[in-house]
């Protein structure tokens, strides 16, 4: 099975040289792992690769230009490098990329492929959409082993097919990403949150639903419910946990723009949830710190108190968010935080050989969502669908998409569906 | 007709009579239309210069029929051309002479709207309009607001990615659509997606939006809505050059704003459009920008101060702003009337739609003045600044011999322009058979062969919309083959560890 040989790791320097990888690849038929950084791998079925193709040497940016809000770069340029010089520009990725390393302990590294393959947004979902809604243009190398071009450099472009959007959150498995071209934003001048205490989850549901059915633009919404288990916050320190006894339900509600913007309608929407209780309102750096923690699920960190339980990402319609997490933290012991206004949800629960899938994803169904293990031994990642199983209409047109850019299943292999990694 | 579409399939044709029964026994009573006289309106979208009768129209209405109809035509080797409303200016619904004419035009039902969700899952017939009408006592619309959202259906919207004055700030169709039901050409029916934010697996619903007909047939949408903006407000501004015009459109974004609509137009095109709707429109100046600002009253009076300062700073020699809503719809007026403001100006005009990056804009005006020169015939230029998306109308006459032809190749060199100052073929209107043999200039075989591949996986026969998009047509088998190229690939040079 999974590296029962020892594993070549292949560093390569430019698209070239990723055109080379995978004809070999195809020619010995032996299948390739993508990695960056490596900080993902413990995310998604075990696979059967025993060779590794390492981008993180295409690392550099390839043209930023801020006036027209977009970046273009290589697909192992380091996120943070990213980060910090679309910052030094007053730009920000809308889309709030997930830092997955608290979460799955791992060291705090990433690069911009694996933000991009595995897709993984933040708070701000809810309001500017997701990576998929900000990759512009992809150069890549498919299963063929041919370097194709998807999309363009241009905001607004429907020239073909929008291939771009199937390369966000493929985990690899479709394409090699070698240079992206994504859409960057301006910064939010100022930022405040509205945090209300003590709401039980289904009134905390209602609370947002109310926030975001307001004109107020209202760009996070989360509830963190309270904990049994999380006093202490474990080893790191948690925003969430200074906002007072980390026992205690916070109800959050983030509003970004210029100042007086932001201020008017932080002041209005407290009005508006008034029904809910008194809003306490957190200003910029306070407010920029729990939504980090939010975005990064801080609160179920690998080396806090709940470290050891698998965690699920459950995606649904909002407004179900709120009785389908208290019945799952009901029915399996477990811990939930709630994103994007109940729409997503994150659940630690209590350890089980199959994580509770079967169970979890009954009641996640019946609510037309679907649920992401993320967090998981690589035993439970090897026994349950990590991916959630869809219909079989639904599934085979995926497979046949997977199949059209990659038919020898040379890349990735098995990493989003279980027991095809043979 | 300057365009080839694939060769009519005689086979096909000579069974047209049994083709048309079974067809009714599918779909009774008036939904199958195959009178010469009553097909008439279906032989041309919004494309106008081409026409082409189908074979036969089928007008479904339920989905069970919708799949019924493909499956037979999958069966029996049939192409489909799939039809929303027939606003398309790229083409993408021109029928085929040996094609059944698909119209989705009796799915006319909004299924439900869910405020709590925000979100309206509707069927494919209605109007972009009607969805923002359906939910405006709640406060709520649906963003995505092409020209054509009287008339334009959310079906096709969805096929076309369509886009609009406001997507800069609120994104085209697919940033605002969330599921749908699809028939596949095998008549097997899938839902995509939902009232959730993501899909799980792939992201069909992103390949689906915007893929032109040619991946499947839409018989039901989710989309978000959004409450509408407390206030909007807009500016008309005036610049003595065009130049001028775009550094201002720079610095606005570069300042960190994001307007809601951000538009420009050029001197012929103010023209018109103040003889047309007399919405006060400066006629001494080179180039007009209409910038909305919306969002609460205290922001937008902010924004409304800076972006009036940056562009006294790059020169503005006029500036009014509205200060009640039927002066912002007034300003909005004439931008909106543009292209019938110029169809009054000219007996025919064709509407390109390249988009460039936005610092372009000057750049690419020139080349299309040098190319007016050329090739004799008058433009008007109109823009999504915002959004580097270019709609140059070329006005002609198709009564006078080859100025039609003229126009065309006009219109072919300006896309090629965009995509040489780093821009796309089309911003919003798709491709079909109207640029489709311009794919070329931006896209490689091996680009191309990649997004046919992709087709394959949808419908390998390429019953569905053939003849759209792709200017060469290979067969699935050929495209699926894999090249492995044995013992000439060591990479000795690559480091390993």
């Amino acid at each position: 099975m999974c590296r029962s040989k020892p594993v070549d790791t292949l560093k390569v320097r430019d698209a070239g040289d990723v055109e080379q990888v995978v004809r070999a690849a195809l020619a010995s038929e032996q299948p390739l792992e993508i990695i960056g950084h490596g900080g993902k791998r413990l995310i998604g079925q075990p696979m059967a690769t025993n060779a590794l193709l390492d981008l993180s040497a295409l690392n550099a940016v390839t043209a930023y230009e801020p006036n027209e809000l977009i970046i273009t770069v290589q697909a192992g340029a380091p996120l943070a490098d990213v980060l910090s010089l679309i910052d030094s520009r007053n730009q920000q990725f809308a889309f709030e990329p997930v830092n997955t390393s608290q979460l799955l302990g791992t060291p705090d590294t990433g690069t911009i492929g694996g933000m991009i393959g595995a897709g993984l947004a933040g708070p701000r979902r809810i309001r500017a959409g997701g990576a998929r809604d900000h990759l512009l243009g992809a150069h890549a190398v498919s299963g063929f082993g041919d370097s194709f071009k998807a999309g363009g450099r241009v905001v607004k472009n429907v020239t073909g097919y929008d291939l771009c959007k199937l390369l966000a959150g493929s985990w690899g498995t479709l394409a090699v990403m070698t240079e992206v071209t994504l859409k960057v934003m301006p910064r939010p001048e100022s930022e405040r949150t509205l945090m209300l205490r003590g709401l039980d989850d289904i009134t905390a549901n209602r609370a947002m639903t109310a926030a975001l059915g307001s004109p107020f633009d209202v760009s996070g919404a989360a509830h963190v419910p309270n904990s049994a288990f999380r006093a202490g916050a474990g080893a790191l320190a948690d925003p969430l946990a200074d906002l007072g006894s980390p026992r205690d339900a916070v109800t959050l509600l983030r509003l970004e723009g210029i100042t007086a913007s932001a201020i008017h309608r932080a002041a209005a929407l407290a009005a508006i949830l008034a029904p809910f209780g008194t809003a306490e309102i957190l200003p910029d750096a306070a407010s920029a710190a729990v939504w980090s923690s939010i975005r990064d699920v801080q609160p179920f960190a690998a080396n806090g108190s709940l470290g050891g339980w698998p965690v699920w990402r459950i995606v649904c319609p909002p407004a179900s968010g709120g009785a389908l997490g208290e019945l799952l933290a009901r029915d399996t012991g477990g811990e939930v935080i709630y994103d994007w206004g109940g729409g997503l949800i994150w659940a630690a629960l209590p350890p089980k050989p199959d994580a509770q899938a079967a169970l979890l994803r009954q009641r996640v169904d019946a609510v037309g969502g679907h649920a992401t293990l993320i967090r998981a031994s690589e035993q439970v990642r090897r026994d349950v669908d990590v991916f959630h199983p869809q219909q079989p209409g639904l599934a085979a047109l995926g497979e046949r998409v997977r199949h059209s850019f990659d038919p020898k299943n040379i890349l990735n292999r098995g990493r989003m569906a279980r027991g095809s990694a043979t | 007709m300057a365009i080839m579409m694939p060769a009519s399939d005689q086979a096909v044709l000579a069974r047209r009579d049994a083709i048309v029964a079974a067809l009714r026994a599918i779909v009774p009573g008036e939904g199958v239309i195959d009178s010469a006289a009553e097909m008439l309106p279906y032989e041309s979208d919004g494309l106008m210069a081409y026409r082409q009768p189908p074979m036969v129209v089928v007008l479904p209405d339920t989905t069970e029929q919708v799949s019924r109809v493909l499956k037979y035509c999958f069966e029996q080797g049939i192409k489909v051309v799939p039809r929303g409303a027939g606003t398309s200016l790229s083409g993408g619904a021109l029928p085929l002479a040996d094609g059944v004419l698909l119209g989705l035009g009796k799915f006319k039902r909004i299924r439900e709207i869910d405020f709590d969700n925000r979100v309206v899952v509707t069927e494919p017939g209605v109007t972009n309009l009607a969805i923002s009408q359906a939910v405006a006592h709640a406060g709520f619309y649906y963003a995505p607001d092409p020209s054509s959202q009287i008339a334009c259906s959310i079906g096709g919207n969805v096929a076309e990615n369509s886009g609009g004055v406001h997507c800069l700030k609120y994104g085209m169709t697919t940033n605002n659509v969330l599921g749908c039901e699809i028939v596949l050409i095998s008549g097997e029916i899938i839902r995509v997606g939902g009232k959730a934010a993501e899909t799980s697996g792939y992201d069909l619903m992103g390949i689906i939006t915007g893929s032109e007909g040619l991946l499947g047939v839409i018989t039901e949408v989710t989309v978000r809505i959004l409450q509408k903006p407390e206030t909007a407000r807009a500016l008309m501004v005036g610049f003595g050059e065009v130049e001028a015009a775009g550094e201002c459109v720079a610095r606005i974004i570069g300042a960190g704003i994001i307007p809601g609509g951000m538009e420009m137009m050029d001197k012929p095109a103010i023209h018109a459009a103040e003889a047309f709707v007399h919405a006060g429109y400066p006629l001494d100046v080179e180039a007009l920008l209409i910038i909305e600002l919306d969002g609460p009253g205290v922001e937008v009076d902010e924004l409304i101060g800076r972006v009036e300062a940056i562009a006294q700073g790059c020169g503005s020699t006029t500036c009014r702003i509205s200060t009640s809503e039927t002066e912002r719809n007034l300003f909005w007026a004439g931008r909106k009337a543009a292209f019938p403001a110029v169809g009054r100006i000219s007996p025919d005009y064709l509407c390109m739609d390249g988009t460039i990056p936005r610092g372009a804009l000057p750049k690419a005006l020139a080349r299309i003045r040098e190319l007016s020169k050329k090739y004799d015939l008058r433009v008007a230029n109109v823009f999504h600044a915002g959004d580097g998306n270019l709609h140059p109308l070329i006005l002609y006459d198709a009564n006078k011999p080859g100025e039609m032809e003229r126009a065309e190749a006009f219109g072919a060199d300006i896309l090629r322009v965009c995509v040489e100052l780093g821009g796309v073929l089309t911003g919003e209107h798709g491709v079909g058979i109207e640029k489709r043999d311009l794919m070329p200039e931006m896209f490689s075989e091996i680009d191309l062969n990649q997004q046919q591949r992709l087709k394959c996986a949808f419908d390998a026969r390429g019953l569905l919309n053939p003849g759209k998009v792709f200017p060469t047509l290979h067969r699935c088998a050929e495209l699926g083959r894999v090249h492995v190229h044995r013992g000439k690939l060591a990479f000795p040079e690559l480091p390993r560890f």
